[in-house]
């Protein structure tokens, strides 16, 4: 095979067996590699009644055909399984250098089931896969833990791993890549530390074949033209990293703040991109073979790592209404450190904040107050006190208390750092994603703010659904090539169909590979169907339908009754969302049962 | 929706890429399609020159709506664009006539397109045959022309399948100007033989 290494790695822990398979040719052709692979895999032999902490649950680790070539940001790979936090349908994607070394062992595919007895590490080295005590690494923060592997293993090891919060089985847990790149949403750490996972480390030295050299060669010198072109890729997020968008998306109205009380935050500046390129910066940092080299090494007056990202910063600072860089940064450290989401971290402890300030709750904490936030952090990674029920996510921890309009999430997931009264794309994004709320199931934050690939008036409701839905579905092949997402700023569906053609030989239009992302969505859209989430799923919190915006957004709120209908219609889905029996013929999904 | 279509009807006009009641334009919501009314003046649209229709089944405004809705509706069925611009470019359509494809000589188009298929039918209007060749070809290019006729550009928005189609007529206009002054090419891009292959 071109492209792909055609070799899937099955690791059962219930009985330590480890075997290899033959990639199937159709698979690959079908659904391309990464999320694809995954969705895919999981559909087809994980039921959706599985306990997503229980041994049934798979965790399945997939890289693309692009990954490991010259293609520009062909770093990333995924992860799917069934989400803890959710109970979804779910996979998250990651940067860094895991994927592509992966690939290099000569795989294209990770599938992990069952339970181990104890903690296991696992190591890959080309054909020698191996499981090992992992006992010595449980309980450690993720940068000793990648420290004590690249000392115990030696050169040429790629690392992955779960911190503290993983192992605790904490639903906003991450599974770290490197130390400081992430699986970060859906608490997939947990799913891996239910299996007693600490770390996954891989080394190897094959690279996949390319079907066509010389025109691959043509292909990639006329994406590099491209990304060194556009703006934002060449000169934006080298400059600033995903930062940049924090006063960008304040002054349209959109940066949650106080647990989305209100779209506008007074101190933004002082939590920047431009304040952390003065303040705290020390350099920029990059994933595998990518250009654009967001990813920042920062350090504080008492602590130094990687970020914060946009993200964080959204939710750490003025969603916890704090504005203070520095603080924000260590928070940050510390989360990645301990192995938790920035995002739903954020987006639970304003929660509390808000039902704190509203006598909700006994425990006190205000908006702005860093030492408790901090404090919080830790008491949450071990599910300590307070913490044990913070632990479980927002949602989960609002019901408890009869406060859930305070959570603010769908499906369980909390909402990322761009308000939907500001952009009523992006929240219609929310509203329809099958993980719940992501701002990476369509990215409505190019046309909605930035401009890509032309301005949309944010504020409109109307004719916005085929947009996202071409976005949704192209986003399916981006995560399946494997690329990150924000290459797209400069090259479309038409460079990577003709890219994968180079590579693999398998001749794909640009309209082939929307069709895919279709069928893909689709299918998981099916799985979530049958596991009972229905049109009361795809809804977000009534605060954005019926409390109006600030600052920019001042008067706003999400039309959601319009915008949903719309969206439906566009996907050829009934006005309960679901997929008619003319649709599902049409993308080969026919037969399938879905009913809960 | 009317702002929009009134601006890029009359801005196909100004670049010479209609005449006064030439070309067509629609965008795809959800199952309906909104598009130009059949025989309207192009540059000076009114709301009432916008019409909605099915995308797969018949009704009364399909008495009024462009010619061209049997293409658009196949377009929309092949592809998932949600709009389609077809214009009646005056350059382009020259160099159509003995172009298998157009590849432009000046940076912005060959950047943006690379490469213009010229399709080729005999029933050039409104036939099923210009739908299939049409809808097969815009799988895979954002815009075709089509020899003798015109061009259909897709976009997710009308600006953009405009872009496409204005971005067309001027690499063409090129084109035309160095071939009726006998300007003899300097290559100054890298691989550019390769274009073709796009």
């Amino acid at each position: 095979m071109y492209g792909w290494m055609g070799k899937v790695i099955r690791i059962n822990l219930n009985d330590n067996k480890v075997s290899t398979e033959k990639l199937d040719e159709n698979l690959a052709k079908e659904y391309i590699g990464g999320r694809g692979f995954g969705s895919k895999t999981l559909f087809d032999e994980v039921p959706v009644d599985v306990d997503p902490l229980g041994p049934e649950n798979k965790l399945i680790f997939a890289v693309g055909p692009l990954t490991r070539t010259k293609v520009p940001t062909s770093g990333r790979f995924s992860v799917s399984t069934k989400s803890p936090l959710t109970n979804t349908i779910f996979d998250s994607n990651a940067g860094g250098f895991w994927g592509p070394v992966f690939k290099s062992a000569g795989y294209d595919m990770l599938i992990i089931e069952g339970r181990a007895e104890k903690p296991v590490q696992i190591t890959i080295n080309e054909n020698i896969i191996s499981i090992n005590d992992g006992s010595k690494l449980w309980g450690k923060g993720i940068k000793e833990t990648d420290q004590l592997l690249k000392e115990s293993l030696g050169k040429g090891y790629q690392n992955m791993m779960i911190g503290p919060a993983g192992e605790n089985l904490v639903k906003i847990s991450i599974i770290s890549v490197n130390a400081h790149r992430a699986f970060g949403r859906g608490g997939v750490g947990a799913v891996m530390g239910s299996k007693n996972v600490k770390s996954i480390s891989v080394k190897g030295s094959k690279q996949p074949e390319i079907f066509d050299q010389e025109k691959f060669d043509f292909m990639i010198y006329e994406t590099d033209k491209w990304i060194k072109a556009n703006p934002l890729t060449s000169k934006a997020f080298p400059a600033f990293g995903t930062s940049v968008l924090v006063n960008l998306i304040n002054e349209a109205g959109a940066l949650p703040t106080r647990n989305f009380q209100q779209t506008y935050f007074e101190d933004a500046d002082k939590i920047s991109g431009e304040t952390i390129a003065n303040k705290i910066l020390v350099k920029n940092d990059a994933c595998y073979n990518c250009p654009l080299r967001c990813s920042r090494k920062t350090k504080t007056n008492k602590m130094e790592g990687f970020g914060p990202e946009y993200e964080t910063i959204g939710l750490m600072g003025s969603n916890l209404g704090i504005s203070d860089i520095e603080a924000i940064a260590e928070m940050h450290y510390i989360s990645n450190d301990l192995g938790i989401d920035t995002i739903s971290l954020g987006g639970t402890i304003s929660c509390l904040m808000e039902m704190s300030e509203k006598g909700l709750i006994d425990y006190k904490i205000d908006f702005g107050d860093i030492d408790k936030t901090k404090e919080l952090i830790y008491q949450i990674s071990k599910r300590e006190g307070i913490g044990d029920e913070l632990a479980e996510g927002s949602k989960r921890f609002s019901e408890k208390y009869g406060a859930v309009q305070y959570s603010m999430q769908v499906k369980g997931l909390e909402l990322p750092s761009y308000d939907p009264r500001g952009m009523k794309g992006r929240g219609l994004g929310y509203a329809t994603s099958n993980r719940g709320a992501c701002h990476l199931r369509g990215y409505m934050i190019g046309p909605e703010i930035l401009g890509v690939p032309k301005m949309l008036d944010r504020f409109n409701p109307v004719g916005k659904s085929g947009f996202l839905i071409n976005q949704q579905d192209f986003f399916v092949v981006v995560d399946s090539l494997a690329v990150c997402k924000f290459v797209t700023f400069a090259v479309g569906e038409e460079f990577f169909a003709r890219l994968f053609s180079t590579v693999t030989g398998v001749e794909k239009s640009q309209q082939d590979f929307l069709d895919i992302g279709e069928k893909v969505w689709t299918m998981e859209k099916l799985y979530n169907l049958k596991a009972g989430f229905s049109k009361n799923e795809d809804q977000l919190p009534k605060r954005f339908l019926e409390e109006p915006g600030t600052g920019p957004a001042a008067g706003q709120v999400f039309e959601q009754d319009i915008m949903l209908s719309e969206y439906y219609r566009s996907r050829g889905w009934d006005e309960n969302g679901i997929p008619t029996n003319d649709k599902l013929k049409e993308l080969g999904l026919e037969g399938i049962d879905y009913h809960a | 929706m009317h702002e929009q279509f009134k601006q890029v009807g009359r801005d196909l006009f100004l670049q010479n890429a209609v005449s006064s009641h030439g070309g067509n334009i629609s965008v795809r919501v959800g199952d309906r399609i909104h598009i130009t009314r059949r025989g309207s003046m192009i540059h000076n649209l009114t709301e009432n020159d916008i019409i909605e229709t099915g995308l797969n089944e018949d009704d009364s405004g399909i008495a009024l709506a462009s010619t061209e809705l049997k293409v658009h509706r196949g377009i929309y069925k092949s592809t998932t664009a949600t709009a389609i611009v077809h214009a009646h470019p005056v350059n382009a359509i020259a160099l159509s006539l003995d172009q298998d494809v157009i590849v432009p000589l000046d940076s912005e188009a060959s950047y943006v397109l690379h490469k213009i298929p010229v399709l080729s039918a005999e029933h050039t209007i409104g036939s099923e045959e210009v739908m299939n060749i049409v809808s097969d070809a815009l799988k895979n290019y954002k815009i075709v022309m089509l020899r003798g006729h015109g061009s259909f550009a897709i976009g997710n928005m009308l600006e953009e399948a405009y872009q496409w189609t204005s971005e067309l007529e001027v690499a063409a206009q090129i084109i035309n100007i160095v071939r009726s002054a006998g300007i003899n090419v300097q290559e100054y891009r890298k691989d550019s033989d390769k274009y073709e292959q796009w």
